[in-house]
Order: C-alpha cells, then structure tokens, then sequence
C-alpha cells in the first residue's frame, strides 16, 4: 500500500474502481499458430509495488502490452484505473510510464535531450519537458552525465534513462519490464532502491516484471505470479511472510542438544545448516526459547527474526517450476 | 541543509540525501494526440536538416541546399547584370534536382526512419498517447516538409532574384511561374519523400537503407533513360511534339523522377522536347498512365509503412 500521500484521488479521475489499479477478467491471448500467452488470467492489483513473477514465457509482457493497449486480448478484458484497455488505450497510456526489457535508447543523442523528448510524446510541453526531464534524471541519479551522449553510458546508467523516460510524464502507474536485467549486483540493489522510492515517497504505483523472485520480494509490497498464462498465486509480502515468521537461532555449539531441548519445550524447530530455524507463534516462543538456551548454558551467537524468501514460500505451495527459473 | 527538518518523511531524513528536494507532481496542461504528432513532425523536420544533431549530421544537407540553391543565386545575379534568366520554374535543373534530392533522401531518410528502428526506440512512442499510424504520420510529414524546403527554395531565390532587377521582364510572369513551380515542387515532395521512408523503413541498418534508396531511384532513372534513348533512335536534336513515338512517352514511367518529369512537363504544358535537357518527353496522351503510376507509387509506399510501423509497434 502506499504510506505517505495515500490512494490519489486525482490520479483516477473520479472512476476509481475502490483503489485497483489493474483488474483484469479471464483474459486470453492466443497468437497466430495456436501459442497460448495468457490463458483466462483473471487479477486485481492493488497500488503501491506489485512484483509480477512468472518464467520467460510466462506471459508478463503479452500481459503489460495488453495493458499499455497495444494488444488486443483475444477474449477476457483488463483495465487501468477503471479505463478499458482495448477501447480506450490512448488515454490510459496518458497514466502509464512504461520501461521496456530490452534496449531501446539512441546512442548518438544526450539523456537530456531524449528524455526531453519522450516528455514531448508525453504530451508535456516544451518548457515543462525540458524541467522534468531534468528532474527525472536527478532523480535516477543521473544529474552529473546527463549531458553526456548515452552511446557512452554503462549499462546500469542506460538503465537508469529508461526509467528515467518512463517517470518523465509523471505517471500514475509505472510498468518496468525486467528492470534489473543486465546489471550487477550493485546495480540491482541501487536500482531495486530506485523502484521502492518511486514507489512509497513518489506514490507512484510500480509493477515490476521480473523472473527473480528473490530479488523482487525486497521491495514488493504483493506479489502476482503466473505460469503459462495463468495466475500462480496473488497475495501480499505480508500475508506471505507473516504466515510464516521464523526465529532463526545459532549457538557456537551443543545445537542438536538445543534442537531437542526445543522439542521438549512444544517447539519444533527445524535444523538448517548450522542453524535452527523456530516458527514464531506469539511472544511466548521467544520467552520459552530463552528459558530453553539459559537452562542448557549454549553459547548462543545469534538470534533475529528471520523472513522466508518468497521461492521457499512458492516452493513450498508446489510452486516449484517458477521458483526453479533462477 | 534544513532538509531533514521540513520533510516529515523519515526515509528521506534517515539516509541523508540533502540535496534530494523530493518528487514533485506535474500540475501543468497537458497536450493533446494532435499537439503530441505535432511535436515529433517538429522534432523530425529538424533533425532532416542535422538540426538538434551533431555538426557532422549537418554537412550533407546544408552540402545539399547550397549546391541546389547555386544556379538559382548566379543566375539571378547574372540577371540583375543584364543576362536573360535562363533556368525555368517548373522543375529548375532537372538533372541537378535529381541528383540532390537523391542524395538528400538517400541519406536523410534513413537518419528519419531507420534509427529509431535501429535503436528500437518504437515501443517507447507506442507506450505514449498516440495512435499506431501517427509516428509514420508525423515522420512522413516531416520529410516531406524538409524536401519541399530543398526543391522549392532556390525557385524563392530565383524569383526573388529576378523581380529585383529592372530587367525581370515584370513581376506578374514571374509570380505565376513561381508558384506553379512551387506547386511542382509540392508534387515532387509528396512521391519522392513516401518512397524513400517506405524504403528506408525496411531495414534498421542505417548504411544499408542509404544504398537501397539512392540504388532505387538511380537505377530506375538511368533504365528508363536507356529504354527511352532505345525507343527514340536516329532522332534529331530537336523533335516536335507530334513525332515521338509512344515507346519514348511511356519510358518515363520506370522512374519516380521521369514520372514526376513527365507530369511536369505536361502540367506546365512544356510541349518541346531537348532531348539534352531532360530525359522524358511530354507524355501527351499517356498522361493518364503517368497520374496513375504516381497515384500507385504513392499507395504503395503509403502500405509498406502502414504494414511496417503495425508490425514493429508490437514487437
């Protein structure tokens, strides 16, 4: 959900479907030569930073050309803001800042003087383009190079103008296919940061396509996943994780003595590499877990709230394929 | 900095970004489709002359403006200083407009067209507030503009020169010869810009769209200069109107430029033929045959396009 400036009334123009940002029906799109994308995908996001998860092939760009208008679905149908995608693409483009997977910047032109324009095609005019274009930039951390032509650009700085075009006409609803694709791991760190500002202090909302579920659940506040066109599971980081916190112990030695000790106790804690991971049921675990380490004297070295990483929960809902794309 | 002190916002203040002012919405107006297509026709007519670009983007087409624009200058100059004018309106140098236009739109069209292939810049105009068909739109009347501004500039020179000298021969000819000459200008704009972009679009490969424009329109020029050598042989210099044989009239049509040549001339009603001066004879009856070639290269190109950019929006 989105802190701060909370749902924007504005943004939705006064047919706001109860704060969905995207819904979509039984959507379907079937290509020419049979080839199933989506396969009746039905999906409500809420605002705020939505991580859409799903194998190459999944369906996540059919799904965010159908949103940007640009598909026709062949049966089902999908809005933004309320706005229906097939009828009336163009002026839901007007909400959408779209950042595509693969490159699609010119490399003989400065990053100012191409966001500048894509502010333009944005329909923002000449002076305004010029302010924001330069905004968008800082805000991506490009303010010092932006002068610069981007065929001289890193790729993480090339990555950061594709976000920055996408931001430049403020939009209410920002669709960044695979952001992170390409960079190291710094940059996917400072670029997932990037997404999470945009997300809470800009209040812009995010759906962020990616096949790395590790990597998303950081900076996601729900998570779609689809597989072969359908949905997976939707639900939100908090439901996820909160279903399942675990305290993870560490004690420099005597850890099977503790594990049983635990049991003894009505825990049942479960041994992972040199560590115990507790499920944490109320405030009662920790006191009984303390009790458990005091009475056996363990050196104990480390105790923190420890978060499953969404694989492990989809691995564990026998979501396996997606999770194996890693 | 009193950053921190004035935003409430605690993971702005807690990482010590002091010289972040913080996102700020757009409030302004917005434009519209109309003013967005606008805009890119702009922005494109611009860049076919280098504008907005590099210096080195600049050297072909100012080459390009000051070797068509030459003749008209001189010969101005030549008629203030008593000379007769003898470079027409209707289509001016035919050989040297040829020659430019070719060049101009073998090498401008591409840099229209084929660079946003290249960089596969498409998908961001596709995700913004326009229709499928408006980025050809805007492109196609961008170059257009930009050949009109080649073909019909030096005919402003010429007259301008010209009127300006007592011995123009009257200001009332001269206005009428420079806008007919400029209205065939419009038409030479119109097929020649379309099939250059059509061809251009084919391909993102910058070096490879330049050869198969300017190869398109120097081959089909110089066949149906040789087909209409071939049809008119032992043919004097000077040949009345009556006698050239239907195979000559007809010849014109392999080329763009001898299409155009041809309407020209009937247009303008130019009924002598110097075989010197240009390649095509009045097309006299055949008329009819050169409107519709023109009609069927412009829907043409007109298609490639329409099929290109639907495709490409997509992917």
């Amino acid at each position: 959900m989105t802190t701060g400036p909370g749902p924007q009334g504005g943004g939705s123009g006064g047919d706001g479907t109860e704060g969905a940002v995207i819904e979509t029906q039984a959507l379907t799109k079937r290509y020419p030569g049979d080839v199933i994308a989506l396969d009746g995908l039905a999906v409500s996001v809420a605002p705020g930073i939505t991580g859409l998860i799903g194998a190459n092939g999944a369906g996540k760009s059919t799904l965010i050309k159908i949103l940007l208008g640009l598909l026709e679905p062949t049966k089902g149908r999908a809005s933004v803001f309320g706005i229906d995608c097939e009828k009336d693409g163009e002026r839901i483009r007007t909400l959408i800042g779209y950042m595509p997977e693969h490159d699609c910047l010119p490399p003989d032109v400065t990053a100012t003087e191409f966001v500048t324009h894509m502010g333009r095609m944005s329909g923002l005019p000449a002076t305004a383009a010029k302010e924001r274009a330069a905004e968008s930039l800082r805000h991506v951390g490009l303010h010092e190079e932006r002068y610069r032509l981007i065929g001289t650009y890193s790729t993480g700085m090339k990555q950061r103008v594709k976000l920055a075009q996408a931001l430049v006409g403020d939009p209410r609803l920002m669709l960044l296919d695979e952001p992170t694709n390409g960079l190291d791991p710094a940059g996917r760190g400072a670029m997932l940061d990037l997404i999470s500002r945009i997300g809470t202090e800009f209040g812009i909302s995010v759906v962020v396509a990616s096949h790395l579920l590790g990597e998303i659940e950081r900076i996601c506040d729900h998570i779609v996943a689809i597989e072969a066109g359908r949905l997976l599971r939707a639900d939100t980081i908090t439901s996820f994780t909160g279903a399942s916190r675990m305290l993870r112990v560490e004690v420099d030695e005597g850890l099977a003595a503790l594990a049983d000790e635990l049991a003894r106790r009505g825990l049942s804690p479960r041994r992972q590499q040199r560590a115990l991971l507790v499920p944490l049921a109320d405030d009662a675990t920790y006191d009984v877990l303390r009790d458990a380490v005091a009475d056996l004297r363990a050196p104990l070295s480390r105790l923190e709230l420890s978060r499953h990483s969404v694989e492990e929960l989809f691995r564990d809902s026998d979501l396996t394929e997606v999770a194996d794309v890693r | 900095m009193s950053a921190d002190s004035a935003l409430t916002d605690g993971a702005i203040s807690a990482r010590g970004v002091i010289h972040d002012r913080g996102y700020r919405r757009y409030e302004g107006p917005r434009l519209g489709r109309v003013q967005i297509i606008r805009a890119l026709l702009w922005h494109s007519f611009r860049s076919a002359f280098g504008i907005g670009r590099g210096a080195k983007a600049k050297i072909l087409p100012v080459i390009a403006v000051v070797a068509i624009c030459l003749p008209a200058i001189i010969n101005a100059v030549a008629v203030a200083n008593g000379g007769s004018q003898v470079v027409g309106y209707e289509s001016y140098l035919f050989a040297l407009r040829v020659i430019v236009l070719t060049v101009f739109v073998a090498v401008q069209a591409p840099e229209m067209v084929s660079r946003d292939l290249r960089s596969r810049v498409l998908p961001l105009y596709f995700s913004r507030p326009m229709r499928r068909g408006d980025y050809p739109l805007a492109k196609y009347l961008a170059f257009t503009a930009a050949c009109v501004i080649l073909v019909d500039l030096p005919l402003v020179l010429l007259y301008l020169g010209t009127i300006a000298s007592s011995k123009s021969g009257g200001i009332w000819p001269n206005t009428r010869g420079l806008l007919g000459g400029l209205a065939i200008g419009l038409m030479w704009a119109v097929l020649v810009s379309a099939i250059a972009l059509a061809l251009a679009s084919l391909t993102g490969r910058r070096a490879y769209a330049t050869g198969v424009v300017a190869i398109f329109f120097f081959l089909t020029f110089i066949l149906s200069q040789i087909i209409q050598q071939i049809a008119g042989q032992g043919r004097g210099q000077f040949i009345s109107p009556q006698t050239v044989p239907a195979g000559q009239r007809l010849a014109g049509l392999i080329s763009p430029f001898n299409t155009l040549q041809g309407l020209t001339k009937w247009f303008s009603g130019v009924r002598v033929f110097h075989p010197g001066e240009g390649p095509v004879p009045d097309p006299g009856s055949y008329a009819p045959a050169y409107i519709v070639m023109f009609v069927v290269l412009l829907a043409a190109s007109f298609a490639i396009l329409a099929v290109r950019y639907r495709k490409a929006g997509v992917a």
